[in-house]
């Protein structure tokens, strides 16, 4: 797009502010793309695509029909480089309030004193808090268009299971969500919030499928992973008759979350910046590969950082193998690298990373070295969430906190190496719902 | 003219009609008969086909049969398998079906699990005098696509599903434009392609031709080898009409 093709209101000169634009002084249209990007014909290498397992006693791949809304599958198996967003779908996002900001985190430089430029993608700024919204509505608007009236859905953090409520309502859907249990216990408001969205949400495993009464027979006290939430909606959907929404690992998901991407890509180029460092945190890898998919794609020679949980150190020990999504086995297998799907994460701080998976196309491009990764524990991320939330007054949630935390790695490695390279990483969504997290790792930490 | 190629199992339904429907099958319209071998693992195939891979573990070793299915079928014949089972002792597998007059082979999952391997077993089977028949799938990037169409021998075999037999919702017409785009070879559709109308958008969007298999298979599990040529004839047909 054309610099000139922007309308200013104001005539600002918003590189001088050190901001890259306030939304309200742009019209939207001109920043959220009219096509979402997929990357797959643009892979070094072939995607190992979905299976039956051996000797399967009915075809997993057949059962996406019974539980997925009919267009999504076709986005999913028909693989096109851009794919047209519904003229409906482009509206929402911008109703909800897309483009969200690219911020530049003047202070959070200054603090550390590197001569690095920082900018984030702020997704927090979306009304569920977060980029899960992105993939959400597309899927609420083409299960309404196929004329079913309920969705359900498997949450780990409540970031997804609220964008579903969320999306569900819009479009005038109603919707269940399964919330593993030590989120559910952790973050109640989470459930408020969905529950004022009109879904109904229940704590996983539940005594509602057989996967939740195999998980409860196993341990009376499972703290719930996503793998079993997952399992749990899916059996839901098909008993109910519902379609099952998607939130994260499937290729699809990673092509609506492509909107985050490329909005900060065309963001970026309105400011004259190149990014040098890419960087986001991944759980089932929608938000990194939303993110930095298509800046790869667009040729960028950019080093992308992944990062995720030391607690749950699939970068660091996960197999790259065929595997279930699922717990239970319920969907096909899908090649990725993984911690196995019995594997049970410890209840730790940043549920939307406690999984055993990620996502086909990321695992791919990990394997063949294009994509880097770090791993943090708690106590490493915590000190960052405070550096930032301190610096730049955002409350990073402990998921994000974690590319916060790779990031001022980063910054300082370029300080050291007085290096003025850019950074821009992606904040995936706000904290201001963990605070009970952060508030037992100022006790455990030290504020 | 576009081409049909025609799937079975070897030893599908049974030895005596297995034979009986290769008797007719080019007279039924195919151009190409795809014999498959039931693998270890069939990562592609969807329940109709899988299950004739059990249903003809019945008979034994079937492959002795193999050298009549060339002499009868009086097409050329492409023997489709999974490289997983005979990677390790390629060359002896590749010099038998040579000695048995089968003009290629196909192996689906050449291009995804041995990447690395692609241009030394094309060379491979060329060396022992067959023809390779690429195939590639929509999970396959552009430039494997293009690398895949210059290397094939036969025709480039594209399967349009994750699966055969298996109607997932696909945009035919749009899966193979952007193959079509990219490759000058021969271009066979497959993999699940379920009923005429796509095999219209198939051809329409520049398909040179079309594999079937399980609706083949289907017929002739329930209504015998009669009606499994019917069919064939039929999907004759449905090509030559468009």
């Amino acid at each position: 797009m054309k610099r000139g093709s922007i309308r200013f209101k104001m005539g600002w000169n918003y590189r001088g502010i050190g901001a890259s634009f306030a939304p309200m002084e742009l019209d939207p249209r001109e920043i959220v793309p009219q096509f979402w990007y997929n990357i797959i014909p643009d892979l070094p290498r072939p995607l190992p695509p979905p299976r039956d397992p051996p000797s399967a006693e009915f075809s997993r791949i057949d059962l996406l029909r019974d539980i997925m809304p009919e267009e999504v599958l076709r986005q999913q198996f028909t693989v096109e480089r851009f794919v047209k967003i519904p003229e409906e779908v482009r509206e929402r996002y911008i109703n909800i309030g897309r483009p969200t900001p690219l911020l530049r985190a003047k202070k959070l430089e200054e603090k550390l004193g590197t001569p690095a430029k920082i900018y984030f993608k702020y997704e927090g700024a979306t009304p569920t808090g977060s980029h899960k919204i992105n993939a959400a509505i597309p899927q609420a608007y083409y299960a309404h268009n196929e004329g079913v009236p309920a969705v359900t859905t498997e949450t780990g953090a409540g970031q997804w299971g609220t964008a579903v409520a969320l999306s569900a309502s819009m479009f005038g859907l109603r919707s269940s969500v399964f919330m593993v249990k030590v989120s559910y216990q952790q973050k109640p408001m989470r459930k408020t919030i969905m529950n004022l969205y009109g879904a109904d949400v229940y704590p996983s495993p539940t005594e509602l499928t057989e996967a939740g009464k195999r998980a409860l027979a196993r341990d009376p006290n499972h703290p719930g992973s996503l793998g079993v939430a997952m399992s749990e909606a899916v059996e839901y959907a098909l008993k109910q008759r519902l379609k099952y929404l998607v939130g994260s690992v499937l290729d699809v998901v990673l092509l609506y979350q492509s909107v985050v991407g490329l909005e900060t890509a065309q963001q970026l180029e309105l400011i004259g910046e190149e990014p040098d460092v890419l960087i986001g945190c991944v759980g089932g890898g929608s938000n990194f590969g939303g993110f930095a998919f298509p800046f790869l794609g667009h040729g960028s020679k950019a080093k992308l950082i992944a990062v995720g949980p030391s607690e749950v150190p699939k970068f660091s020990s996960g197999k790259y193998e065929y595997d279930f999504p699922d717990e239970a086995g319920l969907l096909p297998m899908i090649k990725m690298l993984t911690l196995g799907r019995d594997y049970v994460p410890p209840p730790i701080y940043a549920g939307g990373l406690r999984y055993h998976g990620v996502a086909p196309s990321l695992s791919l491009l990990m394997q063949e070295g294009k994509v880097n990764w770090r791993e943090y524990g708690e106590d490493e991320i915590f000190v960052a969430a405070k550096l930032f939330s301190e610096a730049q007054g955002i409350v990073p949630a402990p998921e994000s906190a974690h590319a916060v935390k790779a990031v001022i790695d980063e910054a300082k490695s370029a300080q050291r190496n007085s290096e003025r390279k850019t950074i821009v990483f992606n904040l995936s969504g706000h904290g201001l719902l963990d605070l009970s997290n952060y508030e037992s790792m100022m006790k455990r930490f030290g504020g | 003219m576009r081409k049909l190629v025609v799937y079975n199992t070897l030893g599908f339904p049974n030895p005596s009609d297995f034979t009986a429907f290769i008797d007719g099958v080019r007279k039924a319209g195919a151009d190409v008969l795809e014999v498959g071998l039931p693998p270890r693992y069939a990562k592609y195939d969807g329940p109709v086909i899988r299950r004739s891979h059990e249903i003809v573990a019945k008979f034994g070793d079937l492959s002795g049969n193999l050298g009549e299915v060339a002499r009868r079928a009086e097409i050329p014949v492409v023997i489709l398998t999974y490289l997983e089972d005979h990677i390790d002792h390629l060359d002896q597998f590749l010099d038998s079906l040579k000695k048995l007059n089968v003009e290629g082979v196909l192996f689906p999952d050449l291009l995804i699990d041995f990447t690395q391997q692609i241009d030394l077993v094309v060379s491979k089977v060329r060396a022992h005098g067959l023809k390779n028949v690429l195939f590639t799938s929509p999970s396959v990037p552009d430039s494997f696509i293009k690398r895949t169409g210059e290397i094939t021998d036969m025709f480039l075999y594209y399967g349009v599903r994750p699966t055969t037999g298996v109607p997932i919702p696909v945009d035919v017409g749009a899966l193979i434009r952007r193959v079509r785009n990219m490759v000058r070879s021969e271009l066979v559709v497959g993999f699940g392609l379920s009923g005429d109308k796509d095999i219209v958008s198939a051809l329409r969007a520049g398909a040179d031709g079309i594999a079937v298999g399980t609706a083949v298979i289907s017929e002739l599990e329930k209504e015998g080898v009669t009606e499994g040529l019917k069919l064939v004839s039929y999907y004759r047909g449905v090509i030559d009409g468009v």
